[in-house]
């Protein structure tokens, strides 16, 4: 793996905003965003559709320029040293850009090749071992399934050993069963040592990966914290309460005794359950995620 | 080179996935047809009655056939290529977020255009050969080739990068580079056009490449054109690296 500057905080995002010009209007994708992340950790943006996540990370990977801001990564600044910050960084895409026409392995040869990896053909065979593809090397990407093409993704993104991970969406679209085998891949890749940025619109996914969870909502940044302290953020405990039109509307509380008089008072139709991370984003953003 | 010096894998990706299209009849086939219909109505309809600068139609019109299928083949695989893998493939994606040069992702993609106009070039002069039994090939000829080849994948990186939509590509095929195919003295001479048009066609690069390929030897004329030609390159060169290195999404 390549290393990055001894420094704790391996990436650092200050007041980074995009403007889109679409048509005649101009829309913030993001909008002075801030964050840091700590070397190791796996980091979250969560947030639904149109939140800014995607943009964030295009712009953290070299893809977008931003309007506005600054980013350090693995020390290097990626406006003015953005082959530095290449050579530290991988990407798994939200859309496949794997090459349709070509096999797994060609897929992982041109990447390896691109990235100057050594003893390539090694480490290409190892990682296609990883996510259960090497007796699937000579088959063209064209005839995988989602799933399949989403692990071949993972694997090529890993195949420079990177010392910083994105994944923008890495399960997108998957059923449960190929999702956590995604998951067991992202939580060894942050055993390895490795930082993993990732963008989701799944809160379970939050919640199961990562350490360090920012919400964004509509290009800004409302909450960044552990997926624990967000919680508590929004109040340990929640009464739901469902009426006659089905509607449901939720109260939180810091404490057990006050959800439960609450509770006690709304008596049938009422449900007291401890916060998860779904309220906590409810909460704070206004909003459910879709 | 020297600060280009990744382009490999680039080039490397497209002969990949041309080997893959050789291989398949169909590609083959598609590459012949328009030169050989042109050659079949023009050359062999034409060819017996027409004498052009004392040489037989057929000998006057291969070479132009070279240069017409060069500057397609060179050109709208890699316009239509880059578009494609920008737009919707986003496999373009992969090049900007790698540890390589713009320069370097310039050199592979245009390499990999002119191999593509260089096979096309190739098939045109066998059928050539079998049809009419002429060669025209000498080393000024081999030198245009190969920079009409360089200059016209340089211009479809630029269409490539340029264009917003899969449509745009043919706009510009149909704007440019048809008129340019048919005026600029690949089935007759220029000066048999009206003067005004005739300045227009010296504009054309392709002009030059068909004035060169049929020049037996240099002259101040050879090293006219010859001088367009590297211009041109270089600026289409220069002006695709640009467009790459600026490249935001």
């Amino acid at each position: 793996m390549q290393s990055v500057m001894p420094s704790i905080n391996v990436i650092e995002v200050s007041s980074l905003s995009k403007v889109y010009n679409v048509g005649e209007k101009f829309i913030k994708a993001i909008d002075d965003v801030s964050f840091s992340v700590k070397e190791g950790m796996v980091f979250g943006l969560l947030g639904p559709n149109g939140a800014g996540k995607t943009t964030t990370i295009k712009v953290l990977t070299t893809l977008t320029r931003p309007d506005k801001g600054r980013c350090i990564i693995g020390g290097f600044d990626l406006q003015k040293e953005p082959m530095e910050v290449k050579r530290l960084i991988a990407v798994v895409p939200q859309e496949n850009n794997l090459d349709r026409e070509l096999t797994a392995y060609e897929n992982l040869l041109i990447y390896g090749k691109l990235h100057g990896v050594k003893d390539l053909k090694e480490k290409i065979e190892d990682k296609l071992r990883m996510v259960a593809l090497m007796d699937r090397k000579d088959t063209m990407v064209s005839q995988f399934s989602g799933g399949m093409q989403r692990r071949l993704l993972l694997a090529r993104a890993l195949l420079s050993e990177p010392a910083i991970l994105f994944l923008d969406e890495p399960t997108i679209g998957l059923d449960p069963q190929i999702r956590r085998q995604l998951w067991d891949v992202i939580r060894k890749t942050r055993i390895d040592g490795r930082t993993v940025v990732l963008t989701t619109h799944y809160i379970e996914e939050a919640e199961a990966l990562c350490d360090q969870v920012a919400i964004l909502s509509q290009g800004s940044i409302v909450a960044n914290d552990t997926p624990e302290n967000l919680k508590k953020l929004a109040g340990e405990y929640v009464v739901d309460v469902i009426d006659d039109t089905g509607k449901l509307s939720q109260s939180f509380f810091s404490s057990r005794d006050d959800a439960l008089r609450e509770l006690n008072k709304v008596g049938i139709g009422a449900k007291m359950r401890t916060t998860n991370l779904e309220d906590a984003f409810v909460r704070l953003t206004g909003m459910r995620i879709e | 080179m020297i600060s280009c010096p990744n382009w490999y894998p680039i080039f490397l990706r497209e002969m990949l996935m041309f080997r893959r299209k050789l291989l398949k009849m169909g590609y083959l086939f598609s590459a012949m047809i328009v030169p050989v219909i042109y050659l079949a109505t023009f050359g062999l309809g034409l060819g017996r009655s027409v004498n052009i600068g004392g040489t037989d139609y057929v000998n006057y019109l291969i070479p132009g056939l070279v240069a017409m299928s060069s500057m397609t083949n060179s050109y709208t695989w890699v316009a239509t290529a880059l578009n494609l893998n920008r737009i919707y493939f986003k496999t373009f994606q992969v090049f900007v977020q790698s540890p390589v040069s713009s320069c370097s992702i310039m050199i592979g993609q245009v390499l990999a255009g002119m191999v593509k106009g260089l096979f096309a070039s190739l098939l045109i002069l066998i059928v050539g050969f079998i049809t009419s039994g002429a060669l025209p090939i000498s080393p000024l000829f081999f030198v245009t080739l190969l920079l009409n080849c360089f200059l016209f994948a340089s211009l479809g990186v630029i269409t490539g990068m340029k264009t917003r939509t899969h449509e745009d590509t043919s706009t510009y095929n149909n704007f440019f580079i048809m008129p340019m195919a048919f005026f600029s003295g690949t089935f007759f001479p220029i000066d048999r056009m009206p003067e005004l048009l005739q300045i227009l066609v010296y504009v054309f690069p392709l002009t030059h490449t068909n004035i060169l390929m049929r020049k037996t030897m240099m002259d101040i004329g050879a090293m006219v054109s010859l001088s367009v030609l590297i211009v041109f390159a270089t600026l289409f060169f220069i002006y695709g690296s640009r467009l790459i290195k600026n490249y935001s999404e």
